[in-house]
């Protein structure tokens, strides 16, 4: 697959063309959102150049078909990493890029202040994602009895929420907060419930069985993350470079690093370029910066998705 | 002289047209072969590359998803989601056929009319429905009439306080009481009702007196189901608005009355015309004998034109209930479950999309035969049996 | 007047109720309808979406290229329409001519000048000018060819001559722009004409493998045939969307257009086949057999005397089919995305402006309009075909 790409010259990365704050297509009809950035880092990372990806938008039920037939390298499409996702779609999950939950939507006018209250409502989700199944389990859980139908797409929920057919609307934490930002009402006639009702980790995905792609796409994410961690941004990666002592970033930045036996550049035998973490930085811009140009304008907080020393769940492993 | 006699001389095998059919013959059947093998290759060579099952194993897994108006706990297998599936499907199947039959009948016959008016009411609706796309018509029910027109339940119709009509559904007046029951207790008493008509009809033709048999058969079936009702107990529910829903009566999915509404009003049309058809294309002789012998002309078209027609018609109404049919497939673009959205569903949880949706063909293949099979036995039996 | 008033209104107590009943629905209905129309409709949506309708995102330098293939067409099918022989049944009058062509294309030309309307710019009322310009010129050349010496030119050289500068003019229109940009009206006759297009091989294949009395053929065409015939077409495309990649090897990477073509043209086949297979039904048995006595092979006597036979008495049917795939290529839009006519109509609804305005009715009607006035002309025609032909008569 590596060789491929390499070939190709550009990554096909599955995604889609409107979920707000995540993927979306502006008027020169480029997308622009979380995931299209990170479409964006694993392009930078193995070809170099940010802008060598072809990205191919895809329908919720034929995300995975399209990575098990090869028409797409990579899927960056806030899908969530389950086993049965695992084992048997034939596909790899690697590092998480966002740590969500399923929530609940309703209308601000509409009473609910909590899921608990929502006895018997109507609950509008997509068809054949995680949230079916979770608000199911959820309903049978605290004796709720909810009737929940599935549509094909966002578009035909909100035309139902909006006539008043669905009680509520129940998704992954970050689409609500998306789609709440574009409500043609306002967002304020929407209010998410604060309760939380699942583990939704939103993690990229290659096709079982090419270890080398994996690692390859996996060290290309984990880069943005460990940026962070160094402190390194878009703006200073050039300086810091430059000018630190700093054995750990110099390595990490790929550049050469003054050992007893002479410079040397750290190369773990990735099938990257060396420097790959620095082209990722430079071009497209660390976890954070990627998070609050997209993410913190819908008012989501970084809450789990913070680093590990800072209240939050992102680990980067050594680059060593 | 004598004529030279000759005997044909012997074909050669290779030019022999027997072995020529044969070896065609052959030929296709590998050439078909090779690109079975051929695609069946692909398949498994793309299949291995992803380790995704291949097998019927997901029927096995648990569904994960709830059906609305159904009591299918998330936990059991894929397989009792298909099942229901399959229900809906017939479900909308039966009703759909029913009404747009009478439907189409009703228009088929008013096209046909002497009356100016009902003859252009007849005519708009037909050249009008006929030229427009079924999910045309589907969208139109769903996202004009049940998302738009209908009132929200807060606001919901309450047509004779017998109905709550919102868009959340059409809620109908419902009967207390086991169903399974009440269906024996009904095709029993149509079949005391059938009994007791017959009986009238042979005493009618030995006497031969007049006999409206059909008519008392009627009333002992009115009769016998009131008789039915009280001895068992059975009530009547009544629904109103409730919170958010409504309680009491059945509820008809938005969904399932949309769906059924364009399916009822695509086929109708379909079967306005070729009741009319069949009906211009019995002989002028029937209709002019039936004028001849005196027969009024509700009797005409009743006892002599419409049975004649009928029988015409049966092979074109049986591919148009076929349509209904695989039409109904389109339930899931509204969120109706039927057959086609269980399966679309099932595939976006993570059973294999090849298995899922030949499974789903397979089973729209068999309702397919069952109808034509149906059809045909009426059809023959129907046949004129010619000298 | 009064006469046929009382004798098709009121002829009796009953009729009285029933005129009074479905006059007032029609009148009701007609009301709401211009009602609707003409006063309380907001078009706006549709006209500032008018091009997203009718060609999707087709780029707009390009866009003169569509204008031009439109244009030869319109040229190449007067042109052929009138350098054939001279029909026998033309009214007398010029009155009666013109009435005759109202007929004929009224609606069509109705529905055009609708939408040179709507679009409201010069540039629409300009190219509607070109096309009138354009049949006129294409009409005035098959007259030249009926009535000078071009009267020499063989039939196929004269279709081929008008045939190829629309067909070089639409190639190179679709060769400039990716299909994913095409959409709106113009996809759903791509669809439906590629899709019969290259479904009449196969279908005739089938219907003769139906028919043949090889058993093996036979058995084969009857599976393929009636398999497809139990599918729903909708799960069919659904299957093809997820699965087609499966079978095809990697290298070629299915568009949804690829895919909507390919079933499609499979589906198509099996029901063109059984319509063919009532054609060849119907040669009576004595043209096979005269084929035979002239020591024609049974290749021969099939593509050469019963096939041509029964393609021409099946025209109408035929076109009955290609009207309803016409229709079906809706599906595609919602099975596999394809950016079709009522795929965009219900998505313009969802426009930042147009959001939450409860402009579904409006957008279906004009979806509704266009369908409908496509329909109904190609069914109007194939009846006049098949009048002309005297199907059913010689």
């Amino acid at each position: 697959m590596l060789d491929s790409v390499i070939a190709a010259g550009s990554v096909r990365c599955g995604t889609r063309d409107a979920l707000p704050g995540f993927a979306v297509l502006n008027d020169s009809g480029e997308h622009v959102g979380f995931d299209s950035d990170f479409c964006r880092v694993i392009a930078a990372a193995v070809l170099g150049d940010a802008n060598a990806v072809e990205m191919i938008d895809l329908e919720t039920a034929d995300r995975f078909t399209a990575l098990q037939s090869g028409a797409i390298d990579v899927l960056v499409r806030n899908t969530t990493w389950t086993a049965t996702r695992d084992g048997s779609e034939g596909a790899n999950f690697l590092q998480p890029t966002f740590y969500d939950g399923q929530g609940m939507m309703v209308t601000s006018d509409s009473g609910y202040s909590k899921i608990s209250a929502m006895n018997g409502a109507i609950i509008c989700v997509a068809k054949g994602t995680t949230t079916e199944g979770n608000a199911a389990l959820e309903s049978s859980r605290l004796g709720l009895n909810w009737e929940i139908r599935s549509f094909d797409e966002t578009d035909l929920i909100l035309e139902a929420f909006l006539a008043g057919q669905c009680d509520g609307w129940s998704s992954d934490v970050s689409q609500l907060t998306g789609l709440r930002s574009a409500y043609p009402n306002g967002s304020d006639a929407l209010t998410i419930l604060p309760e939380v009702f699942s583990k939704e980790p939103l993690a990229p995905a290659v096709l079982d069985g090419d270890t080398a792609w994996a690692q390859a796409v996996n060290w290309a994410i984990l880069a943005t993350i460990q940026a962070e961690e160094f402190g390194i941004t878009s703006a200073n990666v050039d300086s810091i470079r430059d000018t630190t002592e700093d054995v750990g970033i110099l390595r990490f930045l790929g550049a050469e690093v003054p050992g007893s036996d002479g410079a040397a550049v750290l190369d773990p035998n990735l099938s990257l370029p060396t420097d790959f973490a620095y082209q990722v930085v430079k071009q497209v811009g660390n976890y954070g910066e990627i998070f609050a140009r997209h993410l913190t304008p819908l008012g989501l907080d970084r809450g789990l998705n913070s680093l590990w020393n800072d209240g939050g769940i992102l680990y980067a492993p050594p680059y060593r | 002289m004598s004529p030279q006699l000759s005997t044909p001389r012997k074909v050669p095998f290779f030019r022999d047209i027997r072995t020529l059919k044969w070896a065609l013959q052959i030929l296709a059947l590998l050439a078909v072969f090779a690109m079975l093998y051929w695609l069946y290759g692909n398949y498994q060579e793309n299949v291995a590359k992803s380790s995704i099952q291949t097998d019927l194993r997901f029927l096995d897994n648990p569904a994960n998803f709830t059906i609305p108006g159904n009591d299918l706990d998330q936990s059991q297998p894929v397989r009792d989601a298909f099942v229901e599936g399959f229900l809906n499907t017939l479900r909308v199947a039966f009703i759909g056929i029913a009404l747009a039959t009478i439907l189409g009948t009703l228009i088929g016959i008013a096209r046909l009319s002497k009356n100016f008016m009902v003859r252009t009411l007849g005519t708009v609706y037909v050249e009008l429905v006929r030229n427009l796309p079924l999910l045309l018509l589907l969208t139109f029910m769903n996202l004009a009439v049940v998302l738009q027109a209908f009132p929200r339940i807060e606001n919901a119709w309450l047509p004779l306080d017998l109905f709550v009509v919102s868009n959340r559904g059409i809620a109908i007046p419902w009967f207390i009481g086991s169903p399974a029951q009440l269906g024996i207790g009904i095709l029993s008493a149509a079949l005391l009702a059938f009994v007791v008509a017959k009986i009238r009809i042979r005493q009618a033709d030995k006497t031969g007196k007049q006999d409206r048999a059909w008519l008392v058969g009627i009333a002992t079936f009115v009769v016998l189901v009131i008789l039915i009702w009280l001895l068992f107990g059975y009530g009547w529910e009544l629904p109103y608005v409730d919170g958010r829903g409504t309680t009491g009566g059945l509820r008809l999915d938005p969904s399932f009355f949309a769906l059924v509404a364009s399916l009822v009003i695509y086929t109708s049309s379909h079967i306005a015309e070729i009741v009319r058809g069949s009906i211009l294309a019995v002989s002028r002789g029937q209709g002019e004998a039936a004028d001849a012998i005196a027969l009024s002309g509700s009797q005409k078209m009743r006892l002599i034109i419409l049975p004649q027609a009928f029988r015409i018609a049966m092979p074109a109404l049986g591919n148009q209930y076929l349509n209904l049919i695989k039409n109904s497939s389109l339930g899931a673009t509204i969120s109706y479950f039927e057959l086609t959205q269980i399966a679309q569903i099932t595939v976006g949880n993570g059973s294999p999309a090849v298995p899922a949706f030949s499974l789903t063909l397979l089973v729209y293949l068999a309702i397919s035969l069952v109808t034509s099979l149906v059809v045909n036995f009426f059809n023959r039996r129907l046949a004129l049996v010619e000298r | 007047m009064i006469t046929w008033m009382r004798r098709n209104l009121f002829r009796s107590i009953t009729d009285t109720i029933l005129t009074v009943i479905s006059g007032s629905i029609l009148g009701y209905v007609i009301f709401q309808v211009f009602q609707f129309v003409f006063i309380t409709g907001r078009w706006e949506i549709i006209q500032v979406n008018l091009k997203i309708l009718l060609v999707g995102r087709f780029p707009e330098e390009l866009m003169f290229l569509v204008g031009f293939s439109i244009l030869a067409t319109c040229f190449s099918i007067a042109s052929l329409a009138s350098g054939m022989n001279r029909p026998i049944d033309q009214p007398p009058t010029l009155a009666g001519k013109l009435w005759g062509l109202f007929q004929r294309f009224g609606l069509i030309i109705a529905t055009s000048a609708f939408l040179i309307v709507l679009a409201g710019d010069m540039a629409a009322v300009l190219f509607g000018a070109y096309v009138v310009l354009s049949i006129f010129a294409g009409r005035l050349f098959g007259l030249a060819r009926r009535n000078t010496v071009l009267k020499r030119l063989p039939g196929w050289l004269w279709v081929a001559i008008n045939a190829t500068l629309p067909l070089v003019l639409i190639f190179l229109t679709m060769g400039q722009a990716a299909l994913e940009e095409w959409g709106g009206f113009l996809i759903n006759f791509y669809l439906a004409v590629v899709s019969i297009a290259l479904s009449f091989p196969l279908g005739v294949m089938l219907a003769l493998g139906r028919r043949s009395t090889l058993p093996l053929l036979r058995w084969l065409s009857t599976a393929y045939i009636e398999l497809i015939r139990g599918a729903p077409l909708f799960v069919l495309l659904l299957l093809a969307g997820v699965a087609l990649e499966f079978f095809i090897p990697a290298s070629i990477a299915p568009d949804a257009i690829f895919r909507a073509v390919t079933v499609f043209t499979l589906f198509t086949a099996a029901y063109l086949a059984e319509v063919i297979r009532g054609g060849l039904q119907s040669i009576p048995k004595g043209q096979a057999e005269a084929g035979k006595a002239l020591g024609l092979s049974t290749f021969r006597i099939t593509f050469l005397i019963t096939l041509p036979q029964a393609l021409r008495n099946v025209i109408p049917a035929q076109i009955g089919q290609f009207i309803s795939l016409f229709k079906d290529t809706t599906l595609a839009g919602v099975a596999l995305s394809v950016f079709d006519l009522l795929n965009v109509g219900t998505a313009i609804t969802k426009q930042d402006d147009y959001l939450g305005q409860g402009l579904i009715y409006e957008s279906l009607a004009f979806v509704g309009l266009l369908f409908w006035v496509g329909s109904y002309v190609m069914s109007r025609e194939s009846q006049r075909i098949e009048k002309k032909l005297g199907v059913g008569i010689r």
